[in-house]
């Protein structure tokens, strides 16, 4: 936490030479590299056990997948490191796609105002959740376990008893399927990658983004010194709406038919992404790096089991595994530096 | 007159903050105490219900005899409620997510046990508690012993333990005749002397909630378990320093959590007819309901707060209000509006709960 303040001219290091490596170490945590590590072995386990993963339908599907769980983990490493959680990004999925499917087949929207619409919608949601948070004063995860329920209902409400089918692919740009991607690299991933950059900078190099870290690390204190703490609460879980409203248009996509069911769930997934990301539950310590690494992570080992023709159910097993293995060097490096 | 000064207990300005009107008496027991708000929100619900059964606007009547049977809702829910109560007093940001995960899977070894490998049925009820208080404890062991988040570790074990409840029978649920011959368990029955002057009432409150609800009160508020789980609840490091093991008193309040789930599983299962792989975490799941209920009845999130009888209360509370939405509305629509019912209470409740600390400062 030594980056404070936007401008302060960061003194040279005190080595001479600057060997390249240095360059990234200072940017890249621990986490990173042992999830880059881990990912890596995988798919060269998976390259070479199989001869359909290294197969650019296999990956370009594992990016299209990974997308829209590693869009909401970028807000909800926003909100967790600032000392929040969010649980009610599942439902709030669900009401944004309903709401677009709706729009996109009975309307007959363009691409650019349903993205409008979604990222709207979206941002209203959070909107809602980061007022009642920070002006309620209620521990987030009670107030946003409330609105999950509200959320499903609305959006069950908008389903009125049966499913969306026959939605046009009007956000294919945005799809897994041809329209979606370029040189088959999925524009949903693309879209993510830009977004999780420019938030892993403003999180690193803007005073904006230090004063989350500062409030997760400690809330008075920020307060206290000078950080307008409320503020910058709302406007993490709006970022997180707004991000779960570009995920709804991503898993309309091509359209077709959209059941009751999604977005079910998705919540435990976007925070075990985090988690395993190496962003601290505790807030105050995290990186939207880790995070997207970590949505890889999870997304490699569901597409790594079906490929290998397990039982689809063991994906949630190691997903466990990797969660406890993600806290277990979290805590000891916790435990290492505070010896130190 | 002004002339003297204001005789102290006389007719001071501020003697009001000393000796309140009977109004606002009323209103700070409302605000402040959880089971009167809660007692006050049933008995509106019950008068609101009747006014209009009595308009004619229920599917059906909202009698004593359909809330009596309700209740079997409220078996396996308050259960789990009371669970939550347990590991989420203990405080360090306890909570439990892997609940209907350990529904599930020990739903799923009680059912192999009489189902499959035909045990008799007390055994087998004892198999499932067992299993489940394995469970637990494995959640206890990272939690406790190794300092994990408890958000984290239950999130990952509740991946863990629905993943291996699916894959134990390839996702297919067991339901042979010794199976389906439970239903019993869970029936209403006529209870015995009084039983025609009563309605009758689910067999499951008698065998399970009602044992559950009095062990635990007893351990909680008379016994040193609970002095001490209130204890690292509250404040952690006064807790060892006043002598409290509390690494091993919160392995037990996980412990206790494994338990009750174990004997859940055999509520779930009698009252399906079948052990199913995904019993507990179809939809939204068994622990969110559970948690919010645990909340809605008086526990303070941050740990060291909460009353079984809260708890309780919360528990009939939702159920009838579940009860009552149900006959309000044709079709499905009722059991969406239940959604809203539970999230807008949760969060209702939540934000008085705030406003009556900074107002009163404190609330029991």
């Amino acid at each position: 936490m030594t980056m404070l303040t936007e401008q302060s001219p960061a003194p040279e290091p005190p080595s001479p030479r600057r060997r390249p490596l240095d360059a990234l170490r200072s940017r890249i945590t621990g986490q990173e590299f042992v999830l880059f590590g881990v990912i890596a072995l995988l798919w060269t386990t998976l390259g070479l056990a199989t001869d359909t993963f290294i197969d650019t339908g296999t990956l370009s599907n594992l990016a299209y997948v990974v997308a829209p769980i590693a869009l909401i983990g970028i807000g909800m490493t926003v909100v967790i490191v600032g000392g929040g959680i969010d649980v009610s990004v599942g439902s709030a999925v669900t009401v944004v796609t309903v709401i677009l499917a709706k729009l996109v087949r009975d309307q007959g929207v363009s691409f650019p105002v349903a993205i409008l619409v979604a990222v709207g919608v979206g941002g209203l949601l959070g909107l809602m959740n980061g007022l009642l948070i920070s002006f309620g004063r209620v521990h987030a995860i009670i107030i946003t376990f409330g609105t999950l329920n509200v959320f499903r209902f609305i959006a069950l409400r908008i389903f009125d008893s049966e499913q969306v089918a026959g939605v046009p692919d009007t956000l294919g740009f945005l799809g897994g399927g041809q329209a979606g991607e370029t040189w088959h690299i999925p524009h949903a991933f693309l879209l993510m990658l830009v977004l999780a950059a420019a938030t892993w900078w403003y999180m690193r190099n803007t005073a904006g983004g230090r004063h989350f870290y500062a409030m997760g690390g400690d809330r008075t204190a920020a307060r206290l010194a000078g950080v307008k703490v409320r503020r910058r609460e709302v406007l993490a879980y709006v970022l997180t709406g707004v991000l779960v409203g570009l995920a709804a248009a991503v898993i309309i996509g091509s359209g077709g038919l959209i059941g009751q069911n999604v977005g079910v769930g998705l919540e435990l997934q976007v925070i075990a992404a985090v988690v395993i990301g190496g962003t601290s539950i505790m807030g105050g310590r995290g990186t939207v790096l880790g995070t997207v690494l970590g949505a890889l992570l999870v997304g490699t080992v569901a597409s790594g089991v079906t490929i290998l023709h397990w039982p689809s159910q063991l994906t949630s097993l190691f997903v466990g595994v990797f969660i406890l293995i993600a806290v277990g060097t979290d805590v000891l490096r916790e435990r290492s530096r505070r010896r130190a | 007159m002004s002339a003297m000064p204001a005789a102290p207990g006389r007719t001071g300005g501020d003697e009001g903050s000393r000796k309140e009107s009977l109004p606002a008496r009323a209103l700070r027991a409302l605000v402040t105490q959880r089971l009167v708000l809660l007692v006050t929100l049933l008995v509106g619900l019950l008068v609101v219900m009747k006014l209009l059964e009595n308009g004619g606007y229920l599917v059906a009547p909202y009698s004593s005899d359909y809330l009596a049977a309700s209740l079997i809702d409220a078996v396996a829910l308050g259960m789990l409620a009371l669970a939550e109560l347990v590991v989420i007093v203990s405080g360090r940001g306890g909570i439990d997510l892997s609940v209907g995960s350990m529904v599930s899977l020990s739903g799923m070894v009680f059912g192999f046990a009489i189902g499959e490998w035909g045990w008799p049925l007390l055994p087998a009820v004892l198999f499932a508690v067992l299993a489940g208080g394995a469970l637990g404890a494995i959640n206890g062991f990272f939690v406790s012993a190794l300092g994990f988040p408890p958000l984290i570790t239950t999130l990952a074990t509740y991946y863990a333990y629905s993943s291996i409840a699916l894959v134990i029978n390839s996702s297919s649920p067991i339901s042979t005749p010794a199976i389906q011959e439970l239903t019993w368990l869970t029936q209403t029955v006529e209870l015995p002397l009084f039983g025609q002057y009563v309605p009758d009432f689910p067999m499951g409150l008698f065998l399970f909630a009602i044992p559950i609800v009095v062990l635990l009160w007893l351990n909680v508020t008379r016994g040193t378990f609970g002095r001490q789980l209130y204890a690292i609840g509250t404040n952690d490091t006064a807790a060892r320093y006043a002598g409290v093991p509390v690494g091993s008193v919160r392995f037990r309040a996980y412990l206790t959590s494994g338990l009750i789930c174990g004997l859940v599983a055999v509520v779930t299962v009698s009252q399906f007819a079948s052990a199913r792989p995904d019993a507990g975490t179809t939809g939204n799941g068994m622990a969110l309901p559970a948690i919010t209920i645990a909340v809605l009845g008086g526990v303070a999130i941050t740990g060291g707060v909460g009353r079984v009888i809260g708890v309780v209360v919360a528990t009939v509370l939702v159920v009838w209000l579940n009860a009552g939405i149900l006959l309000s509305f044709e079709g499905s629509e009722g059991s969406q509006y239940q959604l809203l019912a539970l999230g807008g209470v949760l969060i209702f409740a939540a934000i008085l709960n705030g406003f009556a600390t900074r107002r009163y400062g404190g609330t029991s």
